[in-house]
């Protein structure tokens, strides 16, 4: 018979309505085999205890339902944030809180690059904290006018380059597209915003971040960043997934030691839909214990503070056209179904309260002509949907994952710019998801936001945004239901609540451990709770 | 320098059996069509030379390329084949802004933009417009558009095709409106052939397009050649053929709705020999003979 270990705990919180909190939890083979007093296992046989959690407290390892390798990979590049964050190897690098500081910084990273020709790539920049403030190719040329330089936005839409960069990818007052800033004298100012320029420029320097995820290291930071904030299974929505990215995949994840499960979902959109579905189906059998493959994803609309989401009337509150489609409204419906067809589960990314609508109509469709009881097809982002839209979401069996990252980040620019007052009050609804009986989770989006599940349930619980102005009081949920939606609501809606998210009998034995209760601390302060690590399938990993 | 066309409109507009009709016609341009699916291409079997996953080889040196919604990646292969493109051909999916994709045509070194043709269903233009979730889309299609080929006519009632031109005469009165029925457009307007090496194009009159080439053995001045090309009227849709300049060099101008380029020509010296193609509406022979100083037929 395998062998047994117990480990005792200052608190064990469970998810298990039976036994919310217990003292113990045994495994064997990797998996939960009680959860309960020491008495109570002590009827398993045989068993060593393992003490040295006793002073931490135990949760079912989080669960991130939205978020994307690239939240490991893109740290190969320069840090350019406004908010403080903490790099793969514990690095904390602090925010950088106008462009004079953005400059400085560079200019360190610029000194320790020892070949000349080597492009300076940058991300997370966001200029939208600076008052109106740009970064212009003057401000980097400061940094270098001997190597190209590129800043890519936050929003990963947006990128800053300098003079260099622009001579070299052929971009000069006389270039006529859209997306190109021009400043006062008709000169390009540095800034390429739309996908033609953006592109141009990282093709001049041969740069293709997004093709980068699956790289051993990339794959090793998130593994980092994952143990550090708790996360024992976190999404990877989209992925092409071709065969090469897949064996890179299982490769990594097949090493005991790689400490969390995978589930990328397949980019739908990337093959016709009859061909996308038979390759979904062929993925779902490859399905091993860290890499969950079956899950498509699909994409609607675009962002809302980038003002490309879709929304119904009265649109933008500052008047900003309406967004753009990916896969519209002509098209969603025989793509969902598509897949639907096929006994696969959709995640449609909404962010826009039109899309939403789409979406809901999509799904609505395909499932009366081939009912599916259990399709679970979730909305991703979901920020815009209105109390009506959820009623009809949980009629249809539809998941929610709300993006409350979003409510601290930009919930200032929804007030005041993009929705206003009202309609950013209803945003990411978690309250309303919980009331109209929408299973839902709650997400970082990382690398948008940084991971991290007791931030994003910190961010649901208080609601509160960068100047701290609470959007939509009623919308806040307490602190055990924003922990269930990091854990088993985020499972649910990954079709794993039988494998992961609580601590239960028959489970994965995955674990966050923490230094201290969170259930016990203010919710205020629920974000600063400290995370020791995780254990994955009974193996412990200290951050 | 490659043209870049860009190929749009929603879904079920014909954009599809218009790539399917040039695929036929054998222009003798090597060209590079790159569609989000071709499922939906019917290429004669006898016409494929290999077919490797994404990319699908013709006889005559085409390629189709199908590249999902990475369409600027897909771009780049077909620009790095070892025996480029002469021309490529996008199709843009059924909800895109054909503009910024034919940005690329004006910011990549090797390509030049080329002409934005956005295909209309006679049949359901005015219902999609009239639809709240799809009615901006609509306009921005049209706007972008150098050429709307407004299609289905033969199954539209009268109704929903007056509509349709109603709706594209406010919105895209800059763009050349032209009515097909299963796409059926002459291939000259999408492509036409120019270089040494492809064979000219059938010359013919018929309801919709003529087309009239200008010769002359005598070079023009260059500034003066420029002032004439860039002044010609709006029904001209394209011009494309070697020209003699006063420098005693051939060049090889192409005109791509108001777009004008000047580039090396890549055969033996030779007279000017440009071939006009334009909507019915262009100016007859003689004018062309006496705007341009030249022999026309």
């Amino acid at each position: 018979m395998s062998a047994t270990t117990i480990l005792s705990a200052r608190k064990i919180i469970t998810m298990n309505p039976n036994r919310p909190e217990v003292s113990h939890v045994a495994i064997r083979d990797g998996r939960i085999l009680g959860a309960g007093s020491l008495a109570e296992l002590e009827g398993w046989g045989d068993y060593a205890i393992d003490d040295r959690f006793a002073d931490k407290v135990l949760m079912p390892g989080f669960v991130e339902g939205h978020s994307h390798l690239m939240e490991g990979s893109i740290w190969k590049y320069a840090y350019c944030g406004y908010m403080p964050r903490i790099g793969p190897d514990g690095t904390r690098y602090d925010g950088l809180e106008n462009i004079e500081a953005v400059v400085d910084w560079l200019q360190r990273c610029e000194a320790r690059l020892t070949d000349p020709d080597e492009p300076l790539v940058g991300w997370g920049f966001d200029p939208i904290y600076f008052a109106g403030r740009r970064m212009v190719k003057a401000d980097l040329d400061r940094v270098s006018t001997t190597r190209p330089i590129v800043i890519i936005h936050s929003n990963f839409h947006l990128v800053s380059v300098n003079s260099l960069l622009l001579e070299r990818s052929n971009i000069t007052a006389a270039t006529n597209v859209d997306g190109v800033a021009k400043d006062a004298d008709g000169e390009p100012n540095g800034e390429l915003q739309e996908m033609a320029a953006k592109f141009m420029a990282l093709d001049t320097i041969g740069l293709n971040y997004a093709a980068e995820t699956a790289q051993a290291q990339g794959l090793r930071n998130f593994a980092n960043i994952a143990v550090r904030t708790g996360t024992t299974t976190a999404t990877d929505l989209v992925n092409t997934l071709t065969d090469d990215i897949l064996a890179a995949l299982l490769a990594v994840t097949g090493a005991d030691d790689y400490p969390v499960r995978l589930v990328p979902a397949f980019h739908g959109d990337s093959l016709p839909p009859a061909e996308g579905a038979a390759r979904a189906v062929a993925l779902k059998r490859k399905t091993t214990d860290k890499l969950k493959l079956g899950i498509v994803k699909l994409v609607t609309d675009g962002s809302i503070q980038g003002f490309t989401g879709r929304l119904r009337w009265p649109g933008y509150y500052n008047g900003a056209a309406n967004g753009v489609w990916n896969v519209g409204p002509d098209r969603l419906e025989a793509v969902v179904a598509a897949y639907h067809d096929a006994g696969c589960q959709v995640f449609i990314h909404t962010n826009g309260d039109e899309a939403i609508e789409v979406a809901i109509d999509a799904v609505e469709a395909v499932t009366r002509r081939n009912p599916w009881g259990d399709h679970r097809h979730t909305l991703q982002h979901c920020q815009m949907a209105d109390a009506a839209q959820f009623r009809r979401m949980a009629s249809l069996g539809m998941c929610a994952n709300l993006f409350a990252n979003h409510l601290y980040y930009w919930g200032d620019q929804h007030y005041g710019v993009t929705m206003g007052p009202e309609r950013a009050d209803r945003m990411d609804g978690c309250a309303t998801a919980m009331a109209s009986g929408v299973p839902f989770a709650i997400h970082s989006d990382a690398p948008v936001t940084p991971l991290g599940p007791l931030f994003t349930a910190w961010c649901a619980v208080n609601r509160t945004t960068v100047s701290g102005r609470v959007l939509g009081e009623a919308e806040r949920i307490p602190v055990a239901d924003a922990l269930r939606a990091i854990t088993l609501g985020a499972a649910y809606t990954l079709r794993l609540d039988h494998e992961i998210g609580s601590i239960e009998v028959g489970k994965q034995a995955d674990f966050a451990v923490l230094d201290d209760d969170p259930l016990g601390v203010a919710p205020e302060v629920l974000k600063d709770v400290p995370v020791w690590g995780t254990i994955v399938g009974g193996h412990a990993f200290q951050a | 320098m490659t043209p870049l066309t860009v190929i749009g409109g929603f879904l079920g507009a014909g954009k599809t059996t218009l790539l399917n009709n040039l695929l036929r016609a054998r222009t003798g341009v090597r060209l590079a069509v790159l569609v989000n699916d071709f499922g939906d291409l019917a290429i004669d079997g006898d016409l494929i030379a290999a077919h490797d996953g994404d990319t699908i080889t013709l006889a005559n040196g085409c390629v189709c390329c199908s590249m999902g919604d990475d369409l600027l990646r897909g771009l780049m292969t077909v620009m790095a084949r070892p025996e480029p493109p002469e021309q490529i051909l996008i199709e843009a999916s059924g909800v895109a802004d054909p503009k910024p994709i034919s940005d690329v045509g004006e910011l990549h070194p090797k390509l030049t933009r080329d002409l934005v043709i956005v295909l209309a269903d006679a049949e359901t233009l005015a219902e999609r417009h009239a639809d709240r979730r799809l009615n901006d889309t609509v306009e921005r299609q049209l706007r972008a558009a150098d050429l709307v080929l407004l299609n289905k006519c033969d199954v539209a009632s009268d109704a929903a095709k007056d509509a349709a031109r109603a709706l594209i005469a406010r919105l895209a009165p800059a763009a050349k409106l032209v009515e097909t029925s299963q796409a059926a457009l002459d291939p000259a307007v999408l492509t036409l052939p120019a270089l040494p090496h492809q064979p000219a194009p059938p010359h013919h009159h018929d309801q919709q397009f003529s087309t009239v080439t200008l010769r002359r053995d005598a070079p023009y001045a260059r500034a003066d050649l420029e002032a004439k090309l860039a002044d010609l009227p709006d029904a001209v849709l394209r011009a494309k053929g070697p020209v003699r300049l006063d420098d005693g060099r051939t060049w090889l101008a192409q005109r791509a709705g108001r777009r004008l380029d000047l580039s090396a020509w890549p055969g033996a010296p030779s007279r000017t020999r440009l071939v006009i193609i334009g909507t019915a509406d262009m100016p007859d022979v003689n004018w062309f003979a006496r705007t341009f100083d030249a022999e026309v037929d």
